[in-house]
């Protein structure tokens, strides 16, 4: 079994990902912010908002390895679903951080209850059950079934949440400070956040692929 | 279907087991929470419909629990997994047997809950019966997909809670929002969404158990 980065695609993977992140954070931290009032903290909507969208797409190919698995009973699934699950949980936890770093200069205060980042916590709490069902669920087997199902339902489950947390309190709305990254005239923070989701998605892609080789080896010399 | 229904009620009907467990259950927290509260009104009003529902949502947890753990426990698991019928239906079955247990126990909870918060019966019975009818089918569908998860689990208990509780984050607050809007004597029209969210969840969860059921429950 050679090394993940002994493959020449692997090696170019990275060094993309690499150049792209650092290219990413430069151009973040030199932008001047949108809102003066909200100082260089106005910034992080160009990490928070990609991150965030990284993240619910990684867990959407939670619920699609889930449906291949349960199909075609391919280990190679299970490998997948846990690998984004992985993933896609760190990606989650990273915006729970940023997401009240941002709150407090745009909304005064750290929690804000808005529905995207109560579904994110939420969900984030899910798939802590998810590594618990992982780890404490029974036979590896059966265990990996078990994952699936979970992946599945944890997806099925955003959409209510995120409306039943929009109308539980309607007078908090989404993202009010939203349209003043998008009010001018300057395509600039449309294109800022469209690299930037760019390159946290080609991350999370290489960060997929590691872990997929990772667990794969694991299983192989245990089993 | 019609036999797995029996069976299910016929089996609660001879030991009383789940329904004894989550009268008993539900009655001591009511009265943990009427003691904790003082009984101050402004408060009991505000947050009773919310309390109502976190004693429903922890009752209904000794039920999930139970749900599978007795056939392992009397052997008859491996019964139904090598009989030839659709493991959907035993899914089903289970939800069915398992929502009406649980709104019979709601309704007895429902008695000594109101009378020890001192929360006046001056609003609908039937639209609360209503919610209370579709609020018990939508956890106990997410609960019971739960409980087949867990099946095989060493910490099967602490695993259910653990993942029962987020997953039914809005069954919670749909049916406190209802039951709010129903002790406030509003109409129908203002609350419906709710009510619309609740048949939602319970159709979905309903409907994905009963397809995955035969996927991940194997010997």
């Amino acid at each position: 079994m050679t090394h993940f980065f002994s493959r020449l695609n692997n090696r170019i993977h990275f060094l993309i990902c690499f150049i792209s992140s650092f290219a990413n954070i430069l151009i973040i931290m030199l932008l001047s912010p949108p809102n003066k009032a909200q100082g260089i903290f106005g910034n992080i909507f160009y990490i928070h908002v990609p991150i965030a969208w990284t993240a619910f797409l990684i867990y959407f190919f939670v619920m699609v390895s889930g449906f291949l698995f349960l199909i075609k009973k391919d280990s190679i699934w299970d490998y997948t679903g846990h690998a984004c699950a992985e993933v896609g949980t760190l990606f989650m936890f990273l915006v729970l951080i940023s997401g009240p770093l941002w709150a407090k200069p745009a909304w005064g205060y750290f929690w804000p209850w808005e529905p995207r980042l109560t579904t994110s916590l939420v969900l984030f709490i899910i798939y802590l059950g998810y590594f618990m069902l992982r780890e404490f669920g029974g036979a590896p087997e059966q265990v990996s079934k078990y994952a699936a199902v979970l992946g599945i339902i944890a997806f099925l489950d955003v959409p209510i949440i995120f409306i039943s947390v929009k109308f539980w309190l309607p007078e908090m709305q989404s993202h009010p400070q939203v349209g003043e990254y998008f009010s001018g005239k300057s395509t600039l923070p449309t294109l800022i956040v469209i690299y930037s989701l760019l390159s946290f998605t080609l991350l999370s892609s290489l960060m997929v692929r590691f872990r997929i080789n990772t667990l794969r080896l694991a299983d192989k010399r245990y089993r | 279907m019609r036999s797995l229904i029996w069976k299910e009620i016929l089996s609660e009907l001879r030991t009383k087991q789940i329904i004894s467990t989550m009268v008993v259950f539900g009655i001591s927290i009511s009265l943990i929470f009427a003691l904790s509260f003082n009984l101050n009104k402004e408060v009991v009003d505000l947050i009773s419909p919310g309390l109502f529902w976190i004693i429903i949502l922890f009752c209904s947890t000794l039920g999930i629990n139970r749900v599978f753990s007795y056939e392992i426990e009397g052997d008859s698991y491996w019964s139904w997994i090598g009989a030839p019928i659709d493991r959907g239906f035993v899914f089903l079955s289970k939800v069915i047997v398992l929502a009406i247990v649980l709104f019979l126990s709601e309704i007895l909870i429902a008695i000594p809950f109101f009378l020890f918060l001192n929360i006046g019966i001056q609003f609908s019975v039937f639209y609360f019966i209503i919610i209370l009818v579709f609020g018990t089918s939508s956890i106990l569908s997410i609960g019971c997909l739960v409980s087949g998860l867990a099946l095989r689990s060493k910490i099967k208990g602490s695993l259910i809670s653990v993942l029962l509780f987020p997953l039914t984050t809005p069954v919670i607050i749909a049916a406190t929002k209802s039951t709010e809007f129903i002790f406030n004597q509003r109409p129908i029209g203002e609350w419906s969404f709710w009510l619309l969210i609740l048949i939602t969840i319970s159709t979905i969860f309903c409907l994905t158990g009963y397809i995955l059921f035969n996927y991940f429950i194997e010997e």
